[in-house]
């Protein structure tokens, strides 16, 4: 309970490094915040060129398919790229100041989330441009991007304390992303892969919560209510583990940078 | 001294030791091929060290360098843990460690006292309130929106300190950097903490002038190779102090 009393204690620092992270993303470049819609849609359109051509029979309206799993896709790798290094290219502060530094992974998270919600933006363009519109089911939106929020957070505890001492760890999980990709149905529906490959999928987080996205916006139908619940229960269970895990070694961070 | 109610900064039995790597593997390939290179010296900064301080106390620490005034300094504020032992520090801390600490250098004066004060937990409201007095205190104003890369080391200073004191801490901490300022801001920041003092602030500084110990202190702790080599009344340790160096 003390952590949240010191995260609002310090709620004008997380302010800051959130806008900070936002603003100062496209500082240098010339279209500026610009990119943050141009970024995924050139991501999309590398995907629906490649894929038609690699996979014998896409899905309907391929575009949308893909949009509205590969933008929270982004969130989910950008923010656990960034977590990684976030302690360390902090490091100049943490020697040298004290501030929870919960603070720092919390801002990443929440930064990305923000960039994410503008991204959604791109979402429903592409789905009123190409007639489809939206549907109540919108409504389960804020729950999944509630889940994947917890998600990333736990991720982010534990990959931005762990890498301060073992730096490999940025090139594990560089790997371990891009296999996740291909485990997490993006590119694919789930329902066209082999049933066992599809429990193994299963385990996969990130796979509901993109499978929930994709039934809101494409097939315009209710999620998963109740599996998403437990992923929720699951989520904050494993905060929780990373937290307890990042104020270990979050005590020995300043040595160690 | 007995542990009371009064005690604001409460610090038990503690040791701490780094370890200091003759040459520091981070990564598993270097650990893996150089295992040798693990090698490390572990180093005892502070040895059972036990300083209980009372509100509105101010105390001086002293001692050689490598001595670990920094160090315990470095301890209250929460920057490192104790390797054992317990620190306990009851109100708002603010420190003044480094010079520069806590600064984003292509950021102007102005966006760096937002910074600052955010990170010693101010919210925008209240750093909005104080801006116009930490400007002015700094004497900064020509270059308040300057980037702070362009500041010498004294400006640097100068706005560190003019943020701290107005953060309203009910404890300061602060590392020999007085002496930067010149002889006209350092008299301003003595005259400021004297204020604080008077308001029943708590201070604890290290600082190698001992002159500035006997002006401004209540108490003086002398720390020596990780030990206290005495604790108490300034006149006494000062001179006592005096012995051994000079």
């Amino acid at each position: 309970m003390n952590v949240f009393k010191s995260i609002y204690e310090y709620r004008e620092l997380l302010k800051t490094n959130v806008k900070k992270e936002i603003r100062g993303k496209y500082k240098q470049s010339f279209l500026g915040i610009l990119w943050s819609f141009l970024n995924p849609l050139l991501q999309i359109a590398v995907y629906a060129i490649i894929f038609p051509i690699i996979l014998k029979n896409t899905q309907k309206d391929y575009v949308i398919f893909l949009c509205v799993a590969l933008i929270p896709w982004t969130y989910f790798t950008t923010a656990i790229v960034q977590s990684m290094s976030s302690i360390i290219s902090n490091s100049n502060i943490i020697k040298k100041v004290y501030f929870p530094r919960v603070i720092v992974p919390l801002s990443v998270v929440t930064s990305g989330c923000v960039n994410f919600f503008i991204s959604t933006i791109i979402i429903l363009i592409f789905l009123f441009v190409s007639g489809m519109g939206i549907t109540q089911y919108i409504i389960f939106y804020p729950l999944i991007a509630l889940v994947q929020f917890l998600l990333l957070l736990a991720i982010s505890f534990i990959v931005s304390s762990v890498t301060v001492y073992l730096r490999d760890l940025e090139h594990l999980i560089g790997v371990a992303l891009q296999l996740l990709f291909y485990a997490t149905p993006i590119v694919y529906a789930k329902e066209t892969i082999p049933e066992n490959m599809q429990n193994i999928i299963n385990l996969n987080p990130m796979a509901h919560i993109i499978t929930a996205y994709r039934d809101i916006f494409y097939y315009q139908t209710a999620p998963d209510v109740v599996g998403l619940l437990i992923l929720l229960g699951i989520t904050i269970i494993m905060c929780i583990v990373g937290y307890l895990l990042f104020n270990v070694l979050q005590k020995g961070f300043a040595e160690e940078l | 001294m007995q542990k009371t109610e009064q005690n604001v900064i409460e610090v038990k039995d503690v040791v701490k030791t780094f370890n200091v790597f003759y040459d520091k593997t981070n990564t598993l390939k270097e650990k893996l091929l150089f295992w040798k290179r693990g090698k490390k010296e572990i180093r005892k900064v502070l040895d059972n060290i036990s300083i209980y301080i009372k509100k509105g106390e101010v105390v001086g620490l002293i001692g050689t360098n490598g001595s670990g005034k920094s160090t315990l300094l470095k301890l209250m504020t929460k920057i490192i843990y104790p390797n054992k032992g317990s620190i306990s520090v009851k109100g708002k801390v603010t420190s003044l460690l480094e010079l520069g600490a806590g600064f984003h250098a292509d950021f102007s004066g102005r966006e760096n006292i937002y910074f600052n004060a955010s990170i010693f937990g101010l919210t925008r409201k209240e750093i909005e309130s104080r801006i116009s007095s930490i400007i002015e205190f700094s004497e900064l104003s020509e270059f308040i929106d300057n980037p702070v890369r362009t500041y010498s080391s004294g400006m640097y200073m100068r706005l560190a300190f003019s943020v701290a004191i107005n953060v309203d801490a009910d404890i300061l901490l602060i590392d020999e950097i007085l002496s930067v300022g010149d002889q006209h801001f350092q008299q301003k920041c003595f005259d400021k903490l004297e204020e604080l003092k008077s308001y029943g602030k708590t201070i604890v500084f290290v600082t190698h002038s001992l002159g500035q110990v006997e002006q401004f202190c209540s108490r003086a702790v002398w720390l020596d190779n990780g030990i206290i080599r005495m604790d108490g009344n300034v006149k006494d340790v000062v001179n006592e102090y005096k012995k051994i160096t000079v």
